[in-house]
């Protein structure tokens, strides 16, 4: 418990301050799609852009419209208001067009050194798997460049079991939380993906080990009902604690800043720019893969069915194109799974809303008798 | 023996007191600042001027904003959502209704409801004002009228007008365009109405319909945007013999006397 309430949700952690006084160097990505192996193999931090329920978005709304999701303009917002000045530079990705949006504006006005666009690929097949290792070769070239670090082989591999230990640990944690009745509650567990986005792979690893050892006899945590939760990119706590204090225990969930981050990460080439193209796009669960929508569903099915979960909270913040149209095909695959939905439409961060929201999960947890 | 519900609204509270056969009484007040203010405030009325002894309460529950305050300054034993609170309500009501559309001040909700009022399915306005009493009111400050008149002026119109802003404040804006263009207040109010029927019905559609339907709420007061939604949705919607506004207190007082061992 110790371990895990320690970490907090500022946006300069102790950490990275620890990181950048020592000379280290930190780059700023948002998407999932970004190969943060390639970065840490040229020995810098990889850094999770959040914005951690900070909705203040009246720098951002110069640049930004008011029907761009706000997360979006809150992430703009401290870039630029000062909050991320530590960062060395930006990696765009084509995660959807406010994303870019955010982007394109923060490099705009702040005009950082290191600014990278690497473009991913909307469709999985063979010759957009070969287009994104070529991108993934581009990006390596440019940090080597930049970096003056050589990003080998070697390097690439060695980053890559990092991470795999890292999501190895990740994946005991899920399972603490899958449990019945379960050890760690969904707010615990986001709040150590988010921290974790912002840590090297062996350090990360190590505070894991630390807060399994904590849970794995912690006392079981009580609960009226278990949900899952998926949808949008979304980095707050905060919700996740105000949907827990219904009673509402969120056991699993198919988030971007959560399982859909490290579940699976798999490729079998022996070259790693091409291994690395692999592990990614081929294992991208968002709708931005426009294709793929059953992989998706199959893939918030198997979830919902391991935790054995109640009912599930498809949530997405107002705007957000993607999320909101597929919201629509899920909830109906998953009610015909005999999983009850609630359809969550919410605005990022707004503390306003805590008492709407409330409402509807206690309605919600009414509806399933719980 | 008696069980009560305490619903604390965003523009009204309302207490409900009912016994083993029914309603025994109930009060309306407009809301304090502070919701446990507002509870206090009615259910000291319902003491004063209906002659209930409050300690003869078995069991109370509260619902609507600042339920669970409500709760933890011990005026009430458990607290149950709206949502939940509405369906139970209406369904006592009128017991074949299977559909409730409850439109607030602030809220819109569409509740379904099985045989004995329990919550099947829900849909509750996440956007914003677009669809509540709040379009309502802001338009007809525009049209210099007042609730009651948006809803009677509009049967003298004669064509309703496009309003296609799903926005309140951009709405305002084409509300003034058609008045500086010489249109009748009738025909914009018409439009005014049919534009929130609209999106009312939207809404139903997203739970999907069943009947019997009955509509709650301020704006269950309304007749022309009654009338544009039972044509757009092709019912009839049954109307309440008692006060729209109490449905959810009893409700409360319904989960009372379930919770409290009454029924
Ligand atoms: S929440 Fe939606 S709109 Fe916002 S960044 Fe994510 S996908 Fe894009």
């Amino acid at each position: 418990m110790r371990t895990l309430q320690s970490q907090s949700t500022d946006i300069y952690t102790d950490y990275v301050r620890d990181w950048k006084e020592k000379g280290g160097k930190v780059l700023g990505y948002a998407c999932v799609a970004t190969p943060v192996e390639l970065i840490e193999a040229a020995g810098v931090l990889p850094y999770r852009i959040k914005a951690f329920g900070h909705p203040d978005t009246e720098l951002g709304d110069a640049y930004l419209a008011r029907f761009n999701c706000r997360f979006c303009r809150s992430c703009l917002q401290l870039g630029l208001d000062g909050t991320y000045d530590f960062l060395d530079g930006l990696i765009e990705t084509n995660g959807c067009d406010h994303l870019r949006g955010m982007f394109e504006n923060w490099q705009y006005v702040k005009k950082y050194e290191f600014f990278h666009y690497l473009k991913v690929p909307h469709f999985l097949r063979e010759d957009s798997l070969e287009y994104f290792t070529e991108e993934i070769g581009l990006l390596r070239q440019a940090l080597e460049e930049r970096f003056g670090a050589q990003v080998t082989d070697e390097r690439i591999r060695k980053a890559i079991d990092a991470y795999d230990e890292v999501f190895a640990r990740l994946k005991r944690l899920y399972a603490l939380r899958e449990k019945v009745p379960p050890a760690v509650s969904g707010a615990e567990v986001m709040r150590l993906v988010c921290t974790g986005s912002s840590m090297m792979a062996g350090d990360f690893s190590a505070l894991l080990d630390e807060v399994l050892a904590e849970k794995e006899n912690a006392a079981p945590l009580p609960y009226k009902a278990r949900l899952m939760i998926l949808g949008s990119a979304t980095d707050e706590v905060d919700l996740i604690e105000d949907i827990e204090s219904t009673g509402a225990l969120i056991a699993a969930d198919a988030l971007c800043y959560g399982s859909r981050s490290f579940w699976r990460r798999e490729g079998e080439s022996g070259d790693p720019a091409r291994l690395l193209a692999e592990r990614y796009l081929a294992n991208l669960f968002c709708p931005r893969m426009f294709t793929e929508y059953e992989k998706r569903r199959d893939y918030i099915l198997e979830t919902a069915k391991r935790a054995g979960v109640d009912g599930a909270i498809v949530t997405y913040n107002k705007f957000c194109d993607l999320h909101g149209v597929e919201s629509v095909s899920l909830r109906m695959d998953l009610e015909k799974a005999g999983v009850p939905v609630l359809v969550l439409e919410k605005d990022y961060g707004s503390k306003a809303d805590t008492g709407r929201i409330k409402t509807r999960v206690q309605a919600f947890l009414e509806r399933l008798g719980k | 023996m008696y069980f009560a519900g305490i619903d604390v609204g965003s523009l009204t509270a309302q207490a409900v007191v009912i016994n083993a056969k029914g309603i025994v009484a109930y009060k309306s007040i407009g809301v304090k600042p502070h919701p446990v203010q507002s509870a206090r405030a009615v259910v000291d009325m319902l003491v004063k001027e209906e002659g209930i002894d409050w300690s003869e309460i078995r069991f109370c529950v509260s619902t609507g904003y600042g339920r669970e305050q409500v709760q933890a300054e011990g005026l009430s034993q458990d607290n149950v959502s709206e949502i939940s609170c509405h369906g139970m309500g209406a369904s006592w009501l009128v017991p074949e209704v299977r559909t409730v559309i409850d439109i607030g001040g602030q809220d819109a909700k569409v509740i379904r409801v099985g045989k004995g009022g329990e919550l099947v399915d829900f849909v509750m306005n996440d956007k914003c004002a677009a669809g509540t009493g709040r379009f309502l009111e802001v338009q007809a400050r525009t049209l210099g009228l007042s609730l009651d008149e948006l809803g009677t002026v509009s049967f003298q119109a004669e064509r309703a007008l496009e309003l296609s802003s799903r926005c309140s404040i951009f709405c305002e804006t084409e509300v003034l365009h058609y008045l500086q263009r010489g249109h009748t207040k009738a025909d914009i109010a018409a439009g005014v109405n049919r534009a929130m029927a609209e999106r009312v019905a939207a809404l139903v559609r997203r739970v999907g319909l069943e009947k019997e339907v009955t509509m709650s709420g301020g704006v269950a007061k309304n007749a022309a945007v009654r009338a544009e939604l039972e044509r757009m949705l092709n019912v009839r919607l049954i109307k309440y013999d008692t006060d729209s506004q109490i449905v959810g207190a009893l409700g409360a007082a319904l989960m009372a006397r379930k919770m409290g061992g009454g029924s």
